[in-house]
């Protein structure tokens, strides 16, 4: 079925809309920010929104909105920009995604809906990521959230609880507090957001930001419980039958970090990603002695990994006085999953990149410290299912280099916790719950999403897959009919 | 006696029951580990470990040496240079993996050193050839599954 288009505001004659450049959203210079933690990004103005606006060719397909794994209604918002109803617009995207200020900056739109925009096939697509931040932070700068303007039905009398505040839980939570639910969201750190608030550093993604989403949240109706680990502190059986909840959803996230096991992962100095960036982004060590976390300040470090994680990690580190914060890459360049913004961001703060070179062993002094890292050249090979030529170590290609610190960012698995407390809930050999699409999991009431049933995602994916579940858990909680496909 | 004298005063049927017998010591060690294992999700990957070595240990009791003549994949040597776990019953899926991939590189150098010590005799040359062959096969898919789940470098 064809989509009825929104109202046209763009003024602008098609032709002339060929010919307005992508709008360069301002930034930090590369060498102040490379030395502080504040947001690179500084966001588009104005001014710059509605050229950007009026760059959209408004084409009877929508391929944007296919791109989006929420199918936020891109056309629509962005005509309301093109009207300046920048409130508006950020209420538009509000109906399909309730975080737009956090995946406005985090979302890989250059592989999603941007991908797919049709000006992108002769000239560069429309900066739909960059229009979302702009309508999102000002919304949240001159309105009031959503809360006030939306208006909830009367209490449903059931009970939700959501295990885990990052960005499935969250979109599950906005989703059913709509519905006359009573939500609750555990969280087992002492800030909410998951894998906003302890992965992403602050330089990408301000914790103002997620704690006014929080809030909107809040002012909605749902409660939010900190310091609560599901599993230790009540288990889901007790939430259920002691504490009354109808339904459970399990947005832990993927949480455990993954080793190399080669020898001296264990040495001092060796860190995870996660317990870096858990110390930086989460604990505020960037700011010792105030805030009261300890993190080592290191002189060569490096960062094994090619994703974003490993470059917000590579990043912080540079920020924290490293002489040289290089990445250490198993493949090349082209083969590395981070977004294509990170990397040149890092690059222009001074980021070293050591491609197609595999870490064997880390050697430390006498007293456990790590003090080298000796590593493989590694050549490109044949290819492997998806194309990608796989890389295999050369033949005496072997050399070590000096490092005072290591950063393991190979990638998350789930923490086994709900598993070992709750084996009515099936988990595959991987350890992540086994779920149908709609989040359902071997156990009636409970459903699950995002990455701790898919493996380490985006976070819109992990939205989406909220979003789904809170579909089946008002379908159920108004039927109270457990059906698994 | 050693293995390359045991192996000459040997029959091809012989050699086949001993390569046998190979495949179901690997099968009782996995049902060993998939008893002991603690998380379902070791249960269910040294359960998938018993059914590959099954599969193989019947595709040996149909031999045919013409059957057996692709070439080896590339080898990737992503767990030659990690630590090999020690069996137990908190092993993780990835520990699975590495174990059983050293295992396999293992059994695969001792039976290129019988096709290189036979290489005189055509029959017993290839027949050692395609079973080192066959083992890094299975080696290289162990390995294809560590990368895909354990090196997503995000």
């Amino acid at each position: 079925m064809e989509r009825e288009r929104p109202q046209s505001f763009n003024t602008v004659p098609m032709k002339e809309r060929l010919t307005i450049p992508r709008q360069d959203m301002p930034e930090q210079d590369a060498d102040q920010r490379s030395a502080n933690f504040l947001e690179v990004n500084l966001g588009l103005t104005p001014e710059q929104a509605v050229i950007e606006a009026q760059r959209c060719i408004e084409c009877k397909k929508p391929t944007c909105m296919d791109g989006c794994p929420v199918s936020i209604k891109i056309p629509d918002f962005i005509q309301l920009i093109c009207n300046e109803d920048f409130i508006g617009a950020a209420k538009k995207i509000k109906e399909d995604n309730s975080l737009p200020a956090i995946c406005g900056r985090v979302c890989p739109q250059e592989t999603q809906c941007e991908e797919v925009c049709v000006m992108g096939r002769r000239f560069e697509p429309v900066a739909i990521g960059r229009l979302e931040r702009f309508v999102a932070d000002y919304s949240l700068k001159h309105g009031n959230g959503s809360a006030e303007q939306t208006k909830l039905p009367a209490p449903s009398g059931n009970k939700v609880a959501i295990v885990g505040s990052g960005p499935a839980g969250l979109a599950v939570a906005s989703d059913l507090i709509k519905e006359g639910h009573e939500v609750t969201v555990f969280e087992a750190l002492h800030e909410f957001g998951g894998v906003l608030v302890y992965g992403i550093p602050e330089f990408r993604l301000p914790k103002l930001i997620l704690r006014q989403e929080v809030a909107t949240l809040e002012a909605m109706g749902v409660k939010f419980v900190k310091n609560f680990i599901v599993g230790r502190t009540m288990t889901i059986q007790e939430l259920m039958s002691e504490e009354g909840f109808d339904a459970v959803f399990l947005g832990l996230g993927a949480g455990l970090p993954r080793f190399m096991n080669i020898p001296g992962e264990n040495l001092n100095g060796v860190y995870s990603a996660n317990e870096f960036l858990t110390r930086s982004n989460l604990m505020r060590g960037y700011e010792f002695p105030e805030w009261d976390t300890p993190l080592y300040r290191a002189k060569r470090a490096i960062i094994v990994g090619g994703g974003n994680t490993a470059m917000d990690a590579v990043r912080t580190a540079k920020r924290l006085g490293a002489d040289e914060a290089a990445i250490v890459y198993r493949r090349s360049e082209e083969e590395m999953p981070a977004r294509n913004e990170e990397i040149h961001h890092a690059k222009e703060e001074g980021v070293k990149f050591m491609n197609l070179v595999n870490p064997i062993e880390f050697i430390g002094d006498d007293e456990g410290n790590v003090i080298a890292a000796k590593c493989l050249r590694m050549e490109l090979g044949e290819p492997d299912d998806s194309g990608r030529r796989r890389p295999v170590p050369m033949e005496g290609s072997e050399f070590t280099m000096e490092v005072d610190m290591v950063v393991i960012a190979v990638g998350n698995g789930s923490n086994p916790l709900i598993a070992q407390t709750t084996p009515e809930i099936s988990t595959n050999k991987w350890g992540n719950i086994v779920a149908d699409e709609d989040g359902r999991t071997s156990m009636e009431g409970v459903f699950a999403g995002g990455d701790i049933v898919s493996g380490g995602a985006t976070v819109i994916l992990a939205m989406g897959a909220g979003r789904k579940s809170a579909i089946a858990i008002n379908e159920y909680l108004k039927s109270k009919v457990w059906s698994v496909a | 006696m050693s293995l390359h004298e045991k192996i000459s005063s040997m029959s091809m049927n012989e050699i086949v029951e001993l390569c046998i017998d190979q495949e179901q010591q690997a099968i009782d060690l996995y049902v060993m580990a998939r008893d002991q294992a603690k998380d379902e999700s070791a249960v269910l990957k040294f359960q998938e470990l018993v059914d590959m070595e099954t599969a193989h240990k019947v595709a040996l009791k149909k031999f045919e040496l013409e059957h057996y003549m692709d070439l080896p994949p590339a080898n990737l040597k992503i767990t030659d240079y990690l630590m090999e776990p020690v069996l137990s019953e908190n092993l993780s899926t990835q520990e699975i993996l590495i174990l059983a991939a050293k295992r396999e590189d293992k059994t695969a150098k001792m039976y290129q050193d019988l096709a290189d010590h036979f290489s005189m005799d055509k029959k017993l040359n290839t027949f050692f050839q395609m079973m080192a062959d066959e083992e890094l096969r299975h080696k290289h898919d162990l390995e294809t599954e560590y990368e895909k789940e354990f090196l997503q470098e995000g």
